[in-house]
């Protein structure tokens, strides 16, 4: 095992080294560019057996790995903001196809190029499941989980890693690297079911026409499908930790500092690093409020929440997007899993909108929302249901 | 609400005919909703379309799955006991046909009309489109509307002298119209041909799709292949041993490109018995 | 370049599977019988939007409608990755996602000289959703988008000259052919299968739909466009050397290929002068390159 003080980027570019990543594709875009030459150089350097694919546009990159996953290659690609969206119409395709595509979102907002997660967040529909990391480490870490859990046999769903751009992508940490003979024997090849090959086809499935039984049960398969995640998400993640020594919560959720709390803070990505630090400034002050970090969007941690809800007197969400006209999208969904508990069980809940567009989210802004919940908690009048930090 | 379903062929104008009829009860204050069979409408295949009549909007939004009536535009897809699958009991089907009502073999609990539409046509309008000849017939045997709104209807869809065309087609089927009378068949045939064909992928039998049939004298035959080789759908095969074609029948469409291309015309395209 | 085959050596294997759901006379659906006669069942055939034409014992892969380049590029550098590529990955494809939607893909993979076989059937408008003009619509043409009034006279643009501009990426093989002229389609198919790198071949594929004209005339009208130079038959290899397959000593009258095109109907004569007058200017530049045996870009 090594280390290096190394980039977000270049955190994702090692994990595709060591997970044997076999064909990547991507366009470059800010701030998700220094992947897209890490991955050139590793090829140019013929590092490992790998090819990688520069192509004319991110809606290209989807399709190249979508058609290269589905021969049973394990693939990458990655992108930021406006190229996620170029791809909307292929990722959907991806899903739909079951292929087991792994995806690095490198987050900028669709106004300007700073961090939000409006990006990630409007590819909800596309059939993927959704991650959200906090720090370099984690981006490595949960890139080889994806894999893992993307290629089961019981899963075949591609899964989107999102990391903030700037804040994480271009700013240097120190990562400890896996040694790969541990990484291949923990992660062995992608056995896909390679059944389009001209010798493995099956016959019967020429010449099917479009139509035929009921047009809505692929949703529903693909649908349970994707709930289906959370039971291999939360295997891999111990077995993670057997091997490599490392946890991140129980997959779905990571807590800090919940132990005795009385109210938490609910966020995604590098956002809840920050929290972290204000947690142990509360925390010290006597204030028992904790976060609980979702790493897991889709699919969303019901089980988890409606646990932590029944324990605790407020949860501040916070989202670092928001749906124009809608809302924010991780508060409304936490208000849909929680609505059923009784009166009594159910936390006081209030929405928080920090860092869209970029905009810098400090510790003293999270000690503002541990106030502002722990107010509500005991008892007081909500004079915003929705704040803007 | 009156329910009707419409037979044709992709091409042949069943849409516009379900349009036409939709117009003229508009014209007499009925609403109505015209559907097409949502799918890919392949030149020559046959195809169904709906129609639902009712003295105020049509709310219903889903086809038709038991219709009082059943029109049948095209003359060999008349002859398939499909286009009387469903109908409610004492329903009605209207066929292009020149067979009278009493020698029609369809069976089932229902009246039935004739009217030799693909005729009217040819010597009103000098094509094979009855979109609009059975709508005359339609008018007289159910009296749903008014022989004018039909004709203002047209003239809204085919204006000058294809309106007056359609107009004349229309009043002939009128008044040529036979029956309706109860079916005289009690069980009709099952055997199922698929007359209703869209969408991709692989069919069964495409012989409904057939007006014309290639037949080919073997004996004028002088093993050019250039029949099986331009043959779109295989439906021409190759005997090695005798260097003569012979037809797989199931795979043919009619389309005549054989008889078009074989240099010595060994083969000719034969119309289908109505 | 390929190699020249008689009618005997054209195989009798089908590969298509048979009827599929085409129109009566569909010049798409013989385009892809012979084509895949060709190339046997060794392939991974991708497919995109477009009419159904003949279905084919293989596997098969679909994407979206502008992802045709980018799809192929990823099956075959997969079956790399795996070590099979002795497997070939055919996009059979219509001109829509050749020439317009799928073309800024196509031309990326062409640059990049991927190692795929892409064969268009060219039926000169998006004809599976009801014949609306494309790039590869020719002038004067009737379609739904480009119908004929006062202020139109149906397409008004030439057709793009494809052929000639996948040329110019320089890659290994760039192929007209016509479904009138068989032997010529599966010789340069039988060639496109011993070679690697980016390779196309564009079938025209006439459509008695889109195009309206009796299906029995399929035949007749695709050989009326290759002898009246209106559709040329040639190859470019390496975007430099440039054969022409078929040179009669005259040209037919375009008239010949356009009258029984009912999608032409409406041209006055000095529009039809107009199009001899092209084709013939056209057809120059192909006998001249065919003359010096190389394109010149």
């Amino acid at each position: 095992m090594s280390y290096e003080v190394m980039v977000g980027n270049k955190a994702a570019a090692t994990a595709c080294k060591l997970a044997r990543v076999q064909v990547a594709s991507a366009f470059p875009i800010t701030p998700q560019t220094t992947i897209t030459q890490y991955l050139s150089e590793m090829y140019a350097n013929a590092e490992w057996d790998f090819d990688f694919v520069n192509v004319e546009g991110e809606l290209s990159s989807q399709v190249v790995v979508q058609g290269a996953s589905r021969v049973g290659a394990r693939t990458f690609t990655c992108t930021s903001g406006p190229g996620l969206l170029y791809m909307h119409h292929p990722m959907q395709t991806t899903g739909s196809g079951r292929l087991p595509v792994v995806m690095a979102v490198v987050h900028r907002s669709y106004k300007g190029m700073q961090p939000d997660h409006s990006d990630l967040m409007s590819q909800e529909w596309t059939g993927w499941a959704h991650w959200y990391v906090e720090h370099a480490q984690e981006i490595l870490d949960t890139i080889l989980m994806a894999y893992k859990v993307a290629e089961d046999p019981r899963i075949r769903i591609p899964i989107a890693v999102g990391y903030d751009g700037y804040v994480l992508s271009y700013t240097a940490e120190p990562v400890e690297i896996p040694d790969q003979d541990l990484v291949d024997e923990w992660l062995p090849p992608n056995k896909a079911i390679p059944e389009v090959l001209p010798d493995k086809v099956d016959p019967s499935t020429f010449g099917r026409g479009w139509g035929g039984g009921d047009p809505q049960m692929a949703w529903k398969v693909h649908h349970d499908a994707i709930l289906k995640i959370e039971e291999v998400h939360k295997e891999v993640m111990d077995s993670f930790e057997k091997t490599f020594g490392r946890r991140y919560g129980n997959a779905m959720i990571e807590t800090y500092k919940m132990e005795d709390a009385e109210v938490a803070i609910m966020a995604m990505g590098t956002i809840t690093g920050t929290c972290k630090a204000a947690v142990d400034r509360m925390q010290a002050n006597g204030k028992k409020v904790g976060l609980i970090k979702l790493r897991s969007y889709i699919p969303f941690p019901n089980k988890d929440l409606l646990e932590w809800g029944k324990k605790l007197g407020g949860i501040a969400v916070v989202d670092r997007s928001i749906c124009p006209g809608k809302g924010g999208p991780s508060f409304q969904k936490l208000r849909d899993t929680l609505f059923d508990l009784k009166d009594k069980e159910r936390p006081k809940m209030l929405q928080f909108h920090a860092g869209l567009g970029g905009k810098e989210v400090r510790v003293r802004d999270f000690e503002m929302i541990g106030d502002k919940i722990l107010k509500v908690a005991k008892g007081g009048k909500v004079e915003n249901l929705v704040t803007w930090v | 609400m009156i329910e009707i379903r419409l037979h044709g062929r992709g091409g042949q104008g069943a849409v516009t005919a379900s349009r036409i009829l939709a117009t003229a009860a508009y014209e007499e204050g009925q609403y109505s909703q015209a559907i097409p069979m949502y799918g890919t409408e392949r030149r020559g295949a046959p195809l169904t379309a709906f129609v639902r009549l009712d003295n105020q909007r049509v709310r219903e939004r889903m086809l038709v799955h038991n219709p009082d009536i059943s029109i049948v535009l095209d003359p060999l897809i008349a002859k398939q006991q499909a286009v009387v699958d469903d109908l409610k009991e004492g329903g009605l089907v209207l066929l292009n046909t020149a067979e009278s009502p009493e020698d029609v073999k369809l069976g089932g609990d229902f009246k039935v009309a004739t009217v030799d539409a693909t005729t009217i046509a040819l010597e009103t309008l000098g094509r094979p489109i009855t979109n609009t000849a059975i709508l005359g017939a339609f008018v007289k045997i159910t009296g749903a509307m008014k022989l004018e709104s039909i004709e203002k209807a047209i003239k809204k869809y085919f204006p000058g002298r294809l309106g007056d065309m359609n107009i004349a087609a229309v009043r002939r089927s009128y008044e040529e119209v036979k029956g309706p009378i109860q079916a005289v068949v009690k069980t009709g045939s099952q055997e199922k041909i698929d007359i209703n064909v869209g969408g991709y992928g692989v069919l069964k039998d495409v012989s409904s799709w057939r007006l014309f049939t290639p037949e080919i004298d073997v004996d004028k035959c002088i093993g050019c292949k250039n029949c099986w080789i331009f043959c779109p759908e295989t439906a021409i095969q190759w005997d090695e041993a005798k260097k003569k074609p012979y037809f797989e029948y199931r795979k043919c469409k009619g389309c005549g490109v054989c008889e078009n291309e074989c240099p010595v015309k060994a083969i000719e395209m034969v119309r289908v018995e109505v | 370049m390929s190699e020249r085959i008689t009618r005997v050596q054209i195989p009798m294997e089908e590969m298509g599977i048979t009827p599929g759901s085409a129109c009566q006379g569909c010049g798409a659906a013989l385009a892809a019988r012979l084509a895949f006669k060709a190339l046997g069942p060794n392939v991974i055939r991708h497919g995109i939007p477009c009419c159904p034409d003949t279905v084919t014992a293989t596997p098969q892969v679909g994407g979206v409608f502008e992802g045709g380049g980018a799809l192929l590029t990823g099956t075959s550098r997969g079956l790399k990755a795996l070590g099979r590529e002795d497997v070939l990955s055919v996009g059979f494809f219509g001109d829509g996602g050749t020439y317009d939607i799928g073309f800024q893909g196509l031309s990326a993979a062409a640059e990049r000289n991927e190692n795929i076989l892409v064969i268009t059937k060219d039926n000169e408008a998006y004809m599976n959703t009801g014949n609306q003009r494309s790039g590869s619509t020719p002038k004067y043409a009737i379609t739904s988008t480009n119908p004929v009034g006062p202020n139109s006279r149906g397409k008004g643009q030439q057709k793009k000259n494809i052929p000639f501009i996948f040329a110019a990426h320089y890659v290994p093989y760039v192929a007209t052919a016509s479904v009138a002229f068989p032997e010529d389609l599966i010789a340069k198919v039988n060639y496109a299968k011993t070679i690697k790198g980016f390779r196309m071949i564009i079938i025209q594929s006439p459509c008695p739909v889109g195009w309206r004209f009796e299906p029995e005339k399929t035949i007749e009208i695709a050989r009326a466009g290759v002898q009246s130079g209106v559709w040329p038959l040639y190859e470019i290899m390496d975007g430099k050397d440039f054969k022409l397959n078929y040179k009669p000593k005259e040209l037919k009258p375009v008239t010949e290929y356009l009258k029984p095109q009912a999608r032409f109907r409406h041209m006055t004569e000095a529009e039809i002068a107009e199009v001899q007058e092209d084709t013939a200017s056209k057809w120059q530049n192909v006998l001249k390159a065919d003359e010096m045996g190389r394109v010149v870009i």
